[in-house]
């Protein structure tokens, strides 16, 4: 009897799916990324030269609020109006407060700081100094988005280059990432939202990025909208760190003498201010 | 005086806190610039918003006021505008533009600010057309 039972419990390990991870289960196929070689590396030297620090352009630094507007689903839009006149009366319902990732497309159409591109081999990535320095990563070797991608701030990124232009297509964000007007007049996307850009020079010191963003559940139609950034070599320029809540605490010590950040009171529109005596 | 102030400062800094992270500028009057002579307290040097704290006075009756006055950008921005967490300094007797909290409170947006001893003047300017209430 005892071989019975040994013998079950040996075959419920060897049977694939018997316990553990499914032979169905995509987690459990292991892909390898090769090894970049030499001449991966090589390719990289005929990419668009995108080294530099860019920030805004000075004509494209408003945000896209009152400059291009989607087209909204009728309810949504009467959310976008409500919004916007609470935030003309000084009352902004703000979506920015809670530290979590911004996402995209905020991190391209919200920014006033400063973005740099590194191109490694089978990749691009972005960096970012607005909202607390975080990255965007678009793979460019060849792969496909997942069957059924985890869903996050900045989504699933895949690209490849046509000539000059990096083309990048985006799945996968989570249905509270907003689509963005301002500060205070944003809108989430609530789910099924697709991004698909195409980054390129202008000029010499000139990029722009192109997107349509596709939203069924907020959108009536894609929104088309693009925001341009110049280049600067200096390196006042550079990137700096950029925590996305510092400003709401203050430098100060402790009782024992030990440096510490202690709260700094905030209305409740976020700005901050000395309680009355 | 300077009890007095100190009081409140650590008032100040263990009050309860509300998130402010990135936020709109639409609860400062844009339509109001006062402006406020006093002495800087702190001034704060972080993301995503550099912040001026400010004593006035002391007026005719000899009190004094505590101010925050929020610059509408951060640190890298300011920076490549070439400030430095050294424009300012505790101590520095400055005259400052600014447009004030609606509620009343003590607190406004930055504008200029004019240093007292040398004339220097410090302002931020977010260029057109970003110079928004929105601006970060």
């Amino acid at each position: 009897m005892m071989k019975l039972v040994c013998c079950a419990i040996a075959i419920a390990f060897l049977l694939p799916g018997a316990a553990g991870a499914s032979s169905e289960d995509p987690a459990s196929h292991s892909v390898l990324d090769p090894a970049p070689r030499a001449k991966d590396w090589a390719a990289l030297a005929k990419l668009p030269d995108w080294s530099g620090t860019w920030t805004p352009a000075p004509d494209d630094r408003a945000f896209p609020l009152g400059k291009n507007e989607p087209r909204w689903l009728p309810e949504i839009a009467r959310q976008v109006e409500q919004r916007k006149a609470d935030d003309a009366a000084g009352k902004p319902q703000n979506v920015f407060v809670n530290c979590l990732p911004e996402g995209m497309p905020s991190f391209t159409l919200m920014t006033v700081n400063a973005q740099e591109f590194l191109f490694t081999p089978g990749r691009v990535t972005i960096l970012g100094e607005f909202d607390g320095n975080r990255l965007r990563r678009i793979y460019t070797d060849g792969r496909k988005h997942p069957d059924d991608p985890d869903l996050t701030f900045n989504g699933h990124s895949i690209g490849h280059w046509e000539g000059g232009t990096l083309v990048i297509d985006t799945v996968g964000f989570l249905p509270e990432v907003y689509l963005p007007l301002g500060q205070a007049v944003a809108i989430p996307n609530n789910g099924d939202m697709h991004i698909e850009e195409r980054i390129h020079l202008v000029s010499a010191d000139r990029l722009i990025d192109e997107l349509v963003i596709t939203a069924p559940r907020v959108l009536a139609e894609p929104w088309k909208i693009s925001r341009s950034f110049v280049r600067s070599r200096e390196r006042k320029f550079e990137i700096i760190e950029a925590s996305c809540r510092q400003g709401d605490f203050f430098e100060d010590k402790d009782k024992d003498g030990n440096a510490v950040f202690v709260p700094v009171e905030h209305e409740q529109g976020g700005a901050p201010f000395p309680p009355t005596p | 005086m300077k009890s007095a102030i100190r009081a409140l400062w650590m008032c100040v800094v263990l009050a309860g806190s509300y998130a402010s992270a990135h936020h709109s500028f639409a609860m400062y009057d844009t339509n109001q610039l006062l402006t406020v002579s006093g002495t800087v307290k702190a001034f704060q040097w972080s993301n995503p918003h550099v912040i001026l704290w400010l004593v006035d006075g002391p007026n005719a009756s000899g009190a004094s006021q505590l101010w925050t006055l929020e610059l509408p950008t951060s640190p890298g921005v300011l920076t490549r505008m070439g400030w430095s967490k050294h424009s300012l300094q505790p101590g520095d007797r400055v005259i400052v533009q600014f447009n004030p909290l609606r509620s009343g409170e003590h607190g406004g947006s930055f504008r200029k600010a004019t240093l007292v001893d040398g004339g220097k003047v410090l302002e931020v300017k977010l260029g057109p057309p970003a110079a928004t209430p929105d601006s970060k």
